[in-house]
């Protein structure tokens, strides 16, 4: 019996050693390629006194302690660096900064557990880095909490629009700016589209949980985009929108079965276009309005290029660039210009038709340019509250 | 389960697609609503119902697999792997490259509960530890896997998830398919129908045949079983296997039927809700089978509210409430287990350690 045990043990272990693999692993920026098997388990099991980033990276990595060495650290919310979504539109962005020469070195930590974050920006700034970026709504409070801690650490949250409030009293800090987009505005873009685009005037989009306010903000932006050209034009265009509110933040952007599911549902009640708006729960949507040669809308990224399945059948996507913006601040917070107002916009815009502009009339894509034009100088406004309000 | 549950399952059933119905009925006509209800119910319960069926054989055998999420992840994983490789790698076309994908996923399945099996029977191991084990072992493999074989260094595809040969096409079944509206119901893709056919076969097998009767009798009562000549050993180890075939064939649902690319931890659970469904259904096929269609019709129900949220009588309101809505489908498994369903009997001997 002893000997089985032992057996049980091995393997016990070994699984737990790949699942640590898998799930976090601070890898080299310069490779982009997951660190190997044998220097990973650091990165999960090293004390907080020695910092996980720096030991998976040893022998490549510069000292990011001393003053001249310019180092970026990537937080990511649950998920990977390569989930065709905001993780890997962030992590780009810093790549883009090491690239151009911005950076000395950067590097990430792929969040495993929600109950980590803290910890994770806890090992970056422990090694000295000079600027933290932390990717999406969930690392809101640990992003405050942490710029509160670290006063000479520059802290970039993407998707985190704090204000003043009982929780965030003093808010704005100097040394944290949220990267916000008008995600009402691409959502207004892309429902605007779709209203003119259908043949069957009902559009779908299926989206994450609308909890998170940038979720909410395309959703009813994609409505009342459709909206204000049914008005224009004197048709009558039903928007069903579902959100994906019955799972935990853990899940609800990670489900991309259950965003086919639905996607299948809309396109069986007669649904021509569907809006596929959070990460990979809204690629499977995307992924399933293709498989059915319906027209898909893709979100944040241009998903032309993350979901070459769909391509096709791809209209345009809701956009919301985060490479660009990301380095500026970058940039800033290196030459102490960091914005001190707390928020920092970035644009918003509609993805290029690609291989469906053949079904976009020239008139169709006039109108689209003058919405944008509106939308950007506000003499468009979508109408939309910043968050969900309170039921 | 004898009818009367099935007659209060079905009316449960009824009574969500009405609610819809009635509410829906001013945007689309009843029978284009209950025709999409329909569908998404045989959608969602597809991997439900292989998860289930592969859990009977299991514990019908006398082995508790908990396993199941881990075997169907797996499958889901390996099996577009080997679409992939077949695809752009040695170039066949997109359909034999599913079908060899098919097949990968079923021999994961397998293998994964050929491990479930060395552990549980042959070493004695606790049969949950082993399940926990499968589980922890294929997301771990999986997630490892994804990366090093696309972003890794030397990596064949070039740090580019390759287009994959998309997902197996839709059969209309003849007549019935052509009927309008309705018909849709009867465009069903390969893994879904395979489910229902599997369930029908799996109680053939358990009720009506020797082989049945014997993995009845290991799982009811192994020593008399042995006593009599049965090979309690082997009985074990076959029926788990096949039940891994079962779940291999479920993971392929997820990523050769439903979409065609793979995510990390993309089962979401739902090998866990296939227990849940085998326990409703109180370890035989239909019943099994009939509680994965409830869990579909209870997923249908909160898509549908939430697609016709606007058209909700103010009488109604709090179901306009996406957060109540979403405890639509956990409610109504909770009333169902507790109050509807009433005691469930399992194997005598599930989860012990046969010892000769």
């Amino acid at each position: 019996m002893k000997k089985l045990y032992s057996l049980m043990a091995v393997v016990l272990l070994a699984s737990m050693l790949l699942s640590a693999c898998g799930a976090t692993t601070p890898t080299p920026a310069a490779t982009q390629a997951p660190a190997p098997a044998t220097q990973a388990p650091a990165a999960t099991s090293a004390p907080a006194t020695q910092p996980a980033a720096t030991q998976a990276s040893s022998g490549t990595a510069p000292d990011c302690t001393q003053a001249n060495v310019f180092c970026v650290g990537d937080v990511t919310d649950v998920g990977h660096v390569d989930d065709k979504s905001f993780n890997q539109s962030t992590w780009e962005g810093v790549q883009k900064a090491k690239t151009d020469g911005v950076v000395d070195w950067a590097q990430y930590i792929e969040t495993s557990d929600s109950k980590d974050y803290a910890k994770n920006i806890d090992t970056f700034a422990q090694a000295g880095y000079k600027v933290i970026v932390t990717t999406g709504f969930n690392l809101t409070d640990p992003t405050y909490a942490a710029a509160k801690q670290y006063p000479n650490i520059m802290f970039i949250g993407v998707d985190q629009g704090l204000q003043k409030d009982a929780n965030h009293p003093d808010w704005p800090l100097p040394n944290l700016v949220g990267l916000v987009y008008h995600e009402d505005q691409s959502g207004f873009l892309v429902g605007a589209l779709a209203a003119m685009i259908s043949k069957s005037h009902k559009v779908g989009g299926v989206f994450g949980t609308d909890a998170v306010p940038a979720v909410w903000r395309y959703g009813e932006g994609y409505a009342a985009g459709a909206a204000y050209e049914d008005k224009k034009n004197g048709t009558t265009t039903t928007v069903t929108r579902v959100y994906h509110n019955d799972v935990g933040f853990d899940k609800t952007f990670t489900d991309p079965d259950w965003g086919a599911t639905t996607a299948q549902s809309m396109i069986d009640k007669g649904a021509d276009i569907i809006f596929g708006g959070g990460g990979i729960t809204g690629n499977g949507a995307v992924d399933k309005a293709a498989a059915d040669k319906v027209l898909a809308i893709g979100v944040d990224t241009d998903q032309y290029y993350t979901l070459p399945e769909a391509d096709p059948y791809l209209l345009t996507s809701a956009m919301k660039p985060i490479p660009g913006p990301l380095e500026d601040l970058i940039k800033l917070a290196k030459s102490n210009k960091f914005p001190t107002n707390g928020l920092y916009y970035g644009a918003s815009g509609y993805a290029p038709y690609h291989d469906t502009a053949n079904l976009v009339p020239a008139n169709v894509d006039a109108e689209m340019q003058a919405l944008l034009k509106g939308l950007t100088d506000g003499s468009i406004q979508t109408g939309v509250s910043a968050a969900k309000p309170a039921q | 389960m004898d009818w009367r549950r099935f007659a209060i399952i079905a009316l449960i059933i009824v009574v969500m697609f009405g609610t819809v119905v009635l509410i829906g009925t001013s945007q689309n006509s009843p029978l284009v609503i209950i025709t999409s209800m329909m569908a998404t119910t045989i959608a969602v319960a597809t991997p439900l119902t292989l998860g289930a069926l592969s859990g009977i054989y299991c514990e019908r055998a006398g082995v508790v697999n908990i396993g199941i999420e881990g075997m169907m992840l797996g499958a889901a994983f390996f099996g577009w792997l080997a679409a992939i490789y077949m695809n752009t790698i040695f170039h066949y076309p997109a359909m034999p490259s599913l079908i060899v994908g098919v097949i990968a996923a079923i021999i994961t399945g397998g293998l994964f509960a050929l491990l479930h099996a060395v552990l549980s029977i042959t070493f004695k191991v606790d049969q949950i530890i082993g399940g926990t084990v499968i589980n922890i072992l294929a997301a771990g493999i999986t997630g490892f896997l994804n990366r090093q074989l696309f972003f890794g260094a030397g990596s064949v595809f070039h740090g580019q998830i390759p287009n994959a040969p998309g997902v197996l096409p839709t059969i209309h079944i003849p007549l019935l398919a052509d009927i309008p509206t309705v018909g849709r119901i009867f465009e069903q893709q390969p893994i879904a129908i395979s489910a229902i056919l599997l369930v029908i076969i799996t109680h053939f097998v358990l009720f009506r045949t020797r082989w049945g009767l014997r993995t009845r009798a290991v799982g009811e009562h192994p020593r008399a079983a042995d006593t009599v000549g049965i090979n309690v050993i082997r009985m074990r180890y076959m029926n788990v296997i096949i039940g891994g075939f079962l779940a291999g064939l479920g993971g392929a649902y997820f990523t050769l039927e439903a979409i065609s690319s793979f995510e990390a931890n993309m089962t979401n659970g739902r090998g866990f809700i296939a227990l849940a469904a085998m326990i409703f259904g109180n370890w035989t096929p239909f019943g099994a089978w009939t509680a994965a269609l409830v869990f579909g019709a209870a997923q249908a129900l909160q898509i549908n509210l939430q697609f016709f949220r606007e058209l909700i009588p103010p009488q109604l309101a709090v179901l306009q409430n996406s957060y109540v809505v979403g405890l639509a489908p956990y409610l109504l498994t909770m009333l169902i287990l507790t109050g509807i369903i009433g005691k469930t009997i399992p194997p005598a001997a599930d989860g012990k350690v046969y010892e000769k």
